[in-house]
Order: structure tokens, then C-alpha cells, then sequence
């Protein structure tokens, strides 16, 4: 084990352009992926759960089977729709971070809607009570919602992010690990363990787990700052 | 605020003592003679392995490699790389079997980047690649290969990416990283390197995502071929362009328990391996490795990549599905022989079987 953390630590200090590159392509992938779910995942989790109507469990059970999606099957289904003879390959996205970013967002939104859903359902209804009673309207009945829901927000994108930044299935299908353009944290470890160098392998999955727990940090002192 | 700086402290504080408390783990040190590759002076090296005779290495070191070549050279090991130009009008087919028209490959680039491989320049540098680093050459030409001449345009921005579809042996030897570097530079191209399996990198070809394939089984290859789904590009003769080899080798314990070293050949090593029930690891992913290793075993015990075909012999033949420098960590651990390619076992030997 030490020999692994030694040389995590003499990949860091002597920042290998190579190491450097998969660093900002996993900050670029992860951090897109786990906004753009969240941007996306977070109204239509309210909606779900402050909202009844028809249907509403049949998408509920929808949603939760999402949540257990393999992340090599999505990148598989990614893989043949966007391949040279697939249905989308006049796009050319094959093989590039934007189709990671995709392959990522569709796995990590259902993880955010349920969460939301999940926090909604439970204070929504004691929630509307306080909103007739003040008079508000739909609009500012939403807002109130929003306001309440900011510590859930925050800690559904915690667990969205670490989703991205671990996944290694769907990304490695859909960005086929190509050196200096899709080759991200969790691609480059498997290389290395396929090829037998476990040593360098842990110590990137060292680096790797340090980052997030940089951003974790830092996620977490937002969310204690602005939802109190 | 404290809380979140207390806890970076001791954070700190545990990367720190964990990295100095090493007193057990002995530091592999780089200059320590990579010695542990016996070369047995019995086989007749042919006349182009520039393969140096080592000292066996001394046994009060605990981290020399056990694991070494016992038997290389034979014919029937010999590994022959080809490259092959993905056709255009392949009778490609989408998922569902229906046929697609309007594939897209960069036929332009494809072709440039065979021309160079297969031209003077780029024959000499893969010929001479791994003779600075491990003291052998890694890759040979074979006689009668095909040379091009052709000039080699320089990239445009339609056909400046070229999809390159190879397997992890070749792409793990580091030939490419060498070589493609110095093609993109002097044209202009990108390479995009894919490297899988040989049957995954030829499946990717065949969905249309590669411009051109560089693999190693001769059979799969012909496949390939008789589907369609290769051409001759303007100033070759034939599809399959079979430029470089070089052999497997069949490494073990020193101990070598079947024999190996003395084995007439590589046919009559396994059978003593089989009969012995010797543990032996094997790739069993369906690469250009795994394919050469099941023709060398004896017929009758008709091992195939079926899991069904080697249920038997679960006792000594391990069927790993990994990588080829792992597998060479599990047959050091197990004392184990398997079949390989010499430049990942040079590497593997290079660092002290851990593969760094």
C-alpha cells in the first residue's frame, strides 16, 4: 500500500502531462454530466412529488428501475446508437466527451429525481397547508418549495457527482478510453489493472478518491452555508 | 470551518505517515539487475534474436522474478501482425441486420497511415523499436513483405482523423506510442488509437467505427476478408498486409516442473504440461494470444474458447479473461506457465513483475 501512495503522490508533484489531461477530461466529463442531471433532474423530481396525477406511479417505477441501470448496458445502447452504422452516426459523437457527457446525464437523472421525489413527497403536503394559509400562489408556492428543498438539492448532487466520477461502464463504451482525448480516471485505472500494473492502478484510484473528497469538501461548506 | 480544517490535517497527517512507516517494503530499485530472464542456452536462437545470455539471478533477493521464458522461437509460435484498410463498401449492417448505405470512413487517412507503416521510414523504426530500452528487438520483418512508396499526402481537415481499431498487445508493447507521434507530426494526421481484444477491436471495425484494423490472428483477419469488409488500397497487391512478427513465448516457474526446456518443441511443452496437469494460465478472451495458445494444445483434449471444452481441466488450466500483464501476475503468483508476447514480458520482468 505504500508504494502506491508514494507514488501517487510523485505522479502529482511531477505533473505528468498525461495524468494532467485524464485529470481535466474526468473534470470536464463529471462535473458537466452531474450539473446537466442536476439542472434537469431536479424539476422534474418536484414535479413528481409535489404533483399528483395519472400515472405518476407508473413513472415512479420507471424512475427506480432507471436508478439500477448498468452503466456498461447504457453505454452499450449508446455505443450501437451512435456507431458508424447506428441511427445517429452522421453526428460523429462516437469516441468524443460529448457522448460520455450524454451516456452520464441519462444515468445520473434518474438518481436526482428520485432523491428530489423522495424529499418532496415527504414535505410537500405539510408545505401547501402553509402556502394556502399565507394566500400564495402556484408560482410562489413553488418558490417557497425550492427554498426548503436547497439542502436536498445539495446533497442529491453530492451523490450525483460521485456517481460520475466512479462510473467507468458507459464511459468507457461510449469514449473507448482514447489516449488524450477520452481517457478519464476510471478508464485509465482499468487499462492499467488490465495490464497487470496494480500499483499505478491504486495510486490513480488514490488521486481520484483525494478529488473528490476536495469536492465533497467544498460542496459541503456551500451547502451548510447557503441552506440555513 | 475547524471542523473542515481539522480534518484536512489529519488527513494530511496519514498520507504523510504511511508514506515514511515503509520500513517493510523494500524499494524496488530500478537499477537492480533485471537478471531474471534465463536464457536457456540449449535453444538455438535464430540468427536475428540479438538475445543476450543472462546469469540466473542470485536467490537471496526476494524480488526477483520466477517466472521466465522457457521456450521461444518455434514456428509455431510465431505471432504475424497485419494491417488491413477498412472498405468503404463493406456490407456493413446495423443492429438489427438491416443493411447501412452511407458509412463514413477516412479512406484517405487510413491509406496514408499504412503507406507510412509499410514505407522504408516506418519499417526501420518499428524494426529498431525496444533495442534501446530492453536490449532485444521486439519486432521483426518478415521477407517478402509489402513496401510502399507512395507519397503520403498531408492531412486536410476532412481527413485529418484516422480511427485506428488494434489490440491491447500491441498497443501495450508501446510500439504505437512511439511510432504515431512521430506520423502526426510529419503529416499533420490524428490518430485516435481504439485498443481492445482482437475480437472487440475487429467487431468495432465491422460496426464502422475504425478506418483501419492492425491485429494479430491470421484466421480472424481472413474472416474479415472473406466478409467484405477489407480492400486493396491503390499500390498494394493484397488486403491482408502482413509486414512484421515476431513469437510467443512460453514462460514458467524456473523450476519448470513438465520439462519445458527440453521439450522437442512447443507442441510436445504443452502436451507435457497437459499430462502433468501443470497450472497453466490462459487468456481466454478470444485474443490474437488466446487464439495461438489453443492450437498449440494436444487434439485430444479439445480445449476451445468454449467454457464448456475446458470444465475438466479446472484443476491446472486457468482461464483468466484479462489482460496479458495481469495474467502474468497470476502465473508469478501461482508458479504458473503461460504463453506470451515477449515485449510485455520484458516489461513485466523490467519491473519487478509488479507492472509498476
Amino acid at each position: 500500500m505504500g508504494s502506491s501512495i508514494r507514488k501517487a503522490i510523485e505522479l502529482i508533484l511531477s505533473a505528468d502531462p498525461e495524468l494532467l489531461n485524464i485529470l481535466s477530461t474526468t473534470a470536464k466529463v463529471c462535473l458537466t454530466s452531474s450539473i446537466l442531471a442536476l439542472v434537469l433532474g431536479v424539476p422534474i423530481g418536484i414535479l413528481l412529488g409535489a404533483e399528483r396525477f395519472p400515472g405518476r406511479k407508473v413513472l415512479l417505477v420507471l424512475n427506480r428501475t432507471l436508478i439500477g441501470m448498468p452503466p456498461v448496458v447504457c453505454g452499450l445502447l449508446f455505443y450501437m446508437l451512435f456507431s458508424g452504422v447506428g441511427p445517429f452516426r452522421h453526428l460523429h459523437w462516437l469516441f468524443t466527451v460529448k457522448l460520455m457527457i450524454l451516456a452520464q446525464v441519462v444515468l445520473i437523472t434518474p438518481i436526482i429525481v428520485g432523491v428530489m421525489e423522495t424529499f418532496v413527497a415527504d414535505t410537500a403536503p405539510a408545505l401547501r397547508e402553509t402556502a394556502r394559509g399565507l394566500g400564495f400562489g402556484r408560482m410562489k408556492e413553488y418558490r417557497l418549495l425550492m427554498n426548503e428543498c436547497l439542502y436536498s438539492i445539495f446533497s442529491a448532487y453530492l451523490l450525483s457527482f460521485a456517481r460520475a466520477i466512479a462510473e467507468v461502464g458507459a464511459v468507457a463504451m461510449v469514449g473507448g478510453a482514447i489516449a488524450w482525448k477520452t481517457n478519464v480516471m476510471t478508464t485509465a485505472i482499468m487499462m492499467y489493472t488490465n495490464r497487470g500494473s496494480f500499483t499505478l492502478g491504486i495510486a490513480l484510484g488514490l488521486i481520484l478518491l483525494t478529488l473528490s473528497l476536495l469536492v465533497n469538501i467544498v460542496l459541503s461548506v456551500m451547502q451548510g452555508r447557503l441552506s440555513r | 470551518m475547524k471542523k473542515i480544517v481539522s480534518l484536512l490535517l489529519a488527513l494530511v497527517m496519514i498520507f504523510a505517515l504511511a508514506a515514511c512507516g515503509q520500513s517493510a517494503a523494500p524499494a524496488p530499485a530500478a537499477t537492480e539487475a533485471p537478471a531474471a530472464v534465463e536464457e536457456p542456452a540449449a535453444e538455438s536462437a535464430p540468427v536475428e534474436e540479438a538475445a543476450p545470455a543472462e546469469e540466473p539471478a542470485p536467490e537471496a533477493d526476494a524480488l526477483v522474478v520466477d517466472t521466465c521464458i522457457l521456450m521461444e522461437a518455434d514456428d509455431a509460435m510465431i505471432n504475424n501482425y497485419s494491417l488491413l484498410a477498412v472498405n468503404p463498401d463493406a456490407p456493413f449492417v446495423d443492429a438489427d441486420g438491416n443493411a447501412v448505405a452511407d458509412v463514413e470512413l477516412n479512406t484517405v487517412g487510413a491509406a496514408a497511415l499504412i503507406n507510412w507503416l509499410l514505407s522504408e521510414e516506418g519499417q526501420n523504426l518499428a524494426a529498431n523499436y525496444g533495442f534501446e530500452e530492453y536490449g532485444e528487438y521486439l519486432f521483426y520483418l518478415k521477407d517478402g513483405r509489402p513496401v510502399s512508396t507512395a507519397e503520403i499526402p498531408e492531412a486536410t481537415e476532412e481527413t485529418k482523423h484516422i480511427r485506428l481499431s488494434t489490440t491491447t498487445s500491441v498497443n501495450d508493447s508501446g510500439l504505437l506510442g512511439y511510432l504515431l507521434p512521430i506520423f502526426e507530426e510529419k503529416y499533420g494526421y490524428e490518430v485516435e488509437v481504439y485498443s481492445a481484444g482482437t475480437g472487440k477491436s475487429i467487431a468495432n471495425a465491422k460496426m464502422g467505427n475504425a478506418d483501419l484494423i492492425l491485429v494479430h490472428s491470421k484466421k480472424q483477419e481472413e474472416a474479415f476478408i472473406a466478409d467484405g469488409f477489407s480492400y486493396v488500397i491503390d499500390g498494394m497487391e493484397t488486403e491482408r498486409l502482413n509486414w512484421m512478427y515476431n513469437y510467443f513465448v512460453l514462460c514458467g516457474p524456473s523450476a519448470d516442473p513438465a520439462g519445458v526446456k527440453d521439450a522437442a518443441d512447443v507442441k510436445a511443452a504443452f502436451k507435457a504440461i497437459a499430462d502433468g496437469k501443470y497450472a497453466f494460465i490462459s487468456r481466454g478472451d478470444g485474443s490474437g494470444t488466446h487464439t495461438k495458445e489453443l492450437s498449440l494444445w494436444p487434439e485430444e483434449l479439445g480445449i476451445t474458447a468454449e467454457a464448456e471444452s475446458f470444465k475438466d481441466y479446472t484443476d491446472w488450466y486457468v482461464s483468466a479473461n484479462t489482460g496479458m500483464g495481469a495474467c502474468l501476475v497470476m502465473a508469478e503468483e501461482m508458479g504458473a506457465y503461460i504463453l506470451t508476447d515477449k515485449a510485455t514480458f520484458l516489461t513485466f520482468v523490467a519491473n519487478d513483475g509488479v507492472m509498476g
